[in-house]
C-alpha cells in the first residue's frame, strides 16, 4: 500500500520546512491569545476604527467581537492560518512528485519494484498526515494556552470547528497542489498551478473582504468556503465543509489518475 | 527464450522524432548493443522498456511481461542505469545505495560492497558534490547490486576514464557468463564491440540493422597507417597494390580495408614496414555504411 523507505526519505526532505512553519505559527498564536484582554477590547476597537475600514477588512480582522473565540477567529484564522501552512504545503506538494520527475530521480524510484500508484499514494499520505499534524499542533497549543491564560473563556466547540474547517481547507489546497505535481513534467508548471491558484484565491479573498463593492469576488475563491465568522456563529458551514472535502477527494483522485496514466520523460 | 521483445513499437512525437515500428528481440544470455547518434530514439526505446511511456502502437515485453502495465513486477529482476544521472537531493553515496536497497527489499549487501571496491567508489561524499564519473559509478553499482537477471544500461560508460571503462567491460562479460541479458545503448562502436554479441543500429527512430557483431566487423572499414622505410617504397606499394589508398604522405601510406586483412598482411610481407597503426574508425563510418546519404542530415553526422 505504502512504501516505508520512500516515506522516510520524504520526511527527511521536508521536516525542516515543516518545523520552520510550525515555529512561526507558534510564535503568532501565543501573542494573539495574550493580546486578548476583555477589559481593553473596547479601546482596541477604537484604535481599529481610526484605521481605514477596507484595510482592516482585507487582513481578515473584520469582526473584532468581545469573545476570545472571535478575537482568535479574526486575528489567527482570518489570515495567518491561510498563509503560513500554505507556504509549507506548496513546497511539499511540488517536491513530492513534480520535482522528482523534473530532476529525474523518479526514474530511480520507478526502477524499483514499486508501482507508480504506490509512489503517488505514499507521497499523498505524507502530505495529508503532515498537514493534519500541523493543524493538530495548532489546535492543541491553542486550547492549552487559552485555558492557561483565560480559563473557561474559550468557546471550545467553535475553536475545534475552526480548526476542522482549516484542515478541510488544506486538504483541498493540497489536493490542488498534489494534482498539479502529478500532472506536470517540470517544477515551473507544477508551481504555477499548485502555488499560483491558492495564492490567487487568497488575494481574491482579501479583495472580496474589502467592501460591498468587491464582495462578489468571493464567488471566485475557494477560500469563501472557509468563513471563520460563520463557523463561530454556527450559521451554515456544513455544506461548505462537505464541498471542501469533495474538492480534496476529487483533486487527489485526479492526481492519482493522471500520474498513473501519463508518459514520464525520465 | 526471448527475454526482451519489442514488437512494432511506435511513439510519434511529431517532426520525425520518436520511434517507428521498432521490432527486435534479445535472447537470454545475450549482450545487445543499441547504437545510434544522439536523438535517434535510443532513450525513447529504453523509456518504453522501463514502462515510463505508453506506446502509440505496438508493444514491449520483458520476461514475457508487458512493460507498461507490469513494470513493478519486471523491476524485481531488472537493473537500470539511466542516461542522465539524477539522484536525491543532499543524500550521501551510501545513503542512496541503502535507500535503493530498501526500496527493492534487498537485504544481501555483499555484491554491493564488492562492486564499490571494484569501481573504487567513494560512498562517503554527498552526491551533489561528486564528479560526473563518480556519479556514473554510483549509478552502475546501483544497477548491478541486486544481481538482476536483466540489465538496461543507457550509455553506461559516459564519464568513465579508460581504466574504469575496462573494468566496466570486464563486469559486463562476467555478467554475460552468468547468463544475464543485457541491453546497453551507446554511441561508441568501440565500447559496444568490446562486450556485445549483437548490435542494433537505430537512426531517426527506425531500426536500420540488427547484426551479429562478427558480421558487423566484416562489413566495417578500418583505416591503416603504414610507415615504410622511405618514400619510394611507399609509392611503390601504393601503385602496385590493389588496395583502397586514401593518401600517400612521404613514407606514410593511409588506406582503408573492408573486413578481412589477410591479403593486406601478405602483401606487407614484401616491404620494410617501420610502423603499422590503425586509425580507430568511429561509429560514423559504420553509420555511413548503413545510412548512406539518403537524407541531408545524414551527411552532417
Amino acid at each position: 500500500m505504502f512504501s516505508k523507505p520512500l516515506l522516510k526519505a520524504t520526511i527527511k526532505q521536508n521536516y525542516i520546512v515543516f518545523l520552520i512553519i510550525i515555529a512561526t505559527l507558534m510564535l503568532y498564536l501565543p501573542i494573539i491569545i495574550y493580546m486578548y484582554d476583555p477589559s481593553t477590547q473596547d479601546s482596541l476597537n477604537k484604535v481599529l476604527e481610526t484605521l481605514p475600514q477596507g484595510m482592516i477588512a482585507a487582513m481578515g480582522f473584520s469582526n473584532i467581537g468581545a469573545d476570545l473565540i472571535d478575537f482568535i477567529g479574526s486575528y489567527f484564522y482570518g489570515f495567518l492560518i491561510l498563509l503560513l501552512p500554505m507556504i509549507y504545503t506548496i513546497i511539499a506538494c511540488n517536491r513530492c512528485i513534480a520535482s522528482h520527475v523534473d530532476k529525474g530521480s523518479m526514474a530511480y524510484l520507478l526502477s524499483t519494484p514499486n508501482k507508480r500508484s504506490k509512489v503517488a499514494r505514499t507521497q499523498s499520505l505524507f502530505i495529508i498526515v503532515s498537514i493534519t499534524l500541523m493543524i493538530a499542533i495548532v489546535t492543541i497549543v491553542g486550547l492549552v494556552l487559552s485555558n492557561a491564560t483565560f480559563p473557561g473563556l474559550l468557546n471550545v466547540k467553535a475553536f475545534l470547528l475552526l480548526n476542522l474547517g482549516s484542515l478541510l481547507l488544506y486538504y483541498a489546497v493540497t489536493g490542488i497542489g498534489f494534482f498539479a505535481s502529478c500532472l506536470f513534467n517540470d517544477t515551473k508548471n507544477s508551481l504555477m498551478i499548485g502555488a499560483g491558484l491558492p495564492v490567487a484565491f487568497l488575494i481574491i479573498q482579501m479583495i472580496s473582504d474589502v467592501g460591498e463593492k468587491t464582495e462578489f469576488y468571493k464567488y471566485f475563491t475557494m477560500f469563501t468556503l472557509f468563513d471563520a465568522d460563520k463557523i463561530i456563529s454556527g450559521e451554515g458551514f456544513i455544506v461548505q465543509f462537505i464541498a471542501l472535502l469533495a474538492i480534496a477527494i476529487v483533486m487527489y483522485g485526479l492526481g492519482f489518475y493522471v500520474f498513473e496514466k501519463r508518459d514520464l520523460p525520465l | 527464450m526471448s527475454i526482451i521483445e519489442i514488437n512494432g513499437l511506435t511513439k510519434d512525437y511529431g517532426d520525425h522524432k520518436g520511434v517507428f515500428n521498432l521490432t527486435f528481440s534479445i535472447e537470454e544470455g545475450q549482450v545487445f548493443g543499441y547504437l545510434g547518434p544522439n536523438g535517434a530514439g535510443k532513450t525513447t526505446t529504453i523509456r518504453h522498456l522501463m514502462g515510463f511511456l505508453t506506446p502509440d502502437k505496438g508493444e514491449a515485453h520483458i520476461l514475457g511481461l508487458d512493460c507498461r502495465s507490469r513494470s513493478a513486477d519486471i523491476m524485481k529482476r531488472l537493473g537500470y542505469l539511466p542516461g542522465e544521472i539524477a539522484f536525491f537531493d543532499g543524500m550521501k553515496g551510501m545513503e542512496f545505495l541503502e535507500f535503493m536497497a530498501k526500496m527493492r527489499g534487498m537485504t544481501d549487501t555483499s555484491l554491493r560492497d564488492k562492486l564499490i571496491n571494484l569501481f573504487e567508489l567513494d560512498t562517503k561524499g554527498r552526491i551533489r558534490k561528486m564528479s560526473k564519473g563518480m556519479k556514473q559509478k554510483l549509478g552502475i553499482v546501483c544497477a548491478f547490486m541486486h544481481d538482476p537477471q536483466v540489465l538496461i544500461l543507457d550509455e553506461p560508460t559516459s564519464g568513465l576514464d579508460p581504466l574504469m571503462q575496462k573494468t566496466f567491460a570486464d563486469l559486463i562479460v562476467e555478467e554475460k557468463n552468468k547468463g544475464k541479458t543485457i541491453l546497453m545503448s551507446s554511441h561508441s562502436f568501440e565500447e559496444v564491440e568490446r562486450t556485445c554479441d549483437r548490435v542494433g543500429i537505430i537512426r531517426h527512430g527506425e531500426l536500420v540493422a540488427t547484426q551479429d557483431i562478427h558480421d558487423l566487423r566484416l562489413k566495417r572499414r578500418k583505416v591503416y597507417l603504414i610507415t615504410f622505410d622511405n618514400s619510394s617504397t611507399a609509392t611503390r606499394f601504393a601503385e602496385s597494390s590493389g588496395f583502397d589508398i586514401i593518401e600517400v604522405n612521404e613514407n606514410i601510406v593511409k588506406l582503408s580495408i573492408l573486413g578481412n586483412v589477410t591479403e593486406f598482411i601478405k602483401t606487407l610481407h614484401n616491404y620494410t614496414v617501420l610502423d603499422l597503426n590503425t586509425e580507430t574508425s568511429n561509429l560514423e563510418d559504420i553509420f555511413m555504411h548503413y545510412y548512406g546519404d539518403k537524407t541531408p542530415s545524414a551527411a552532417n553526422m
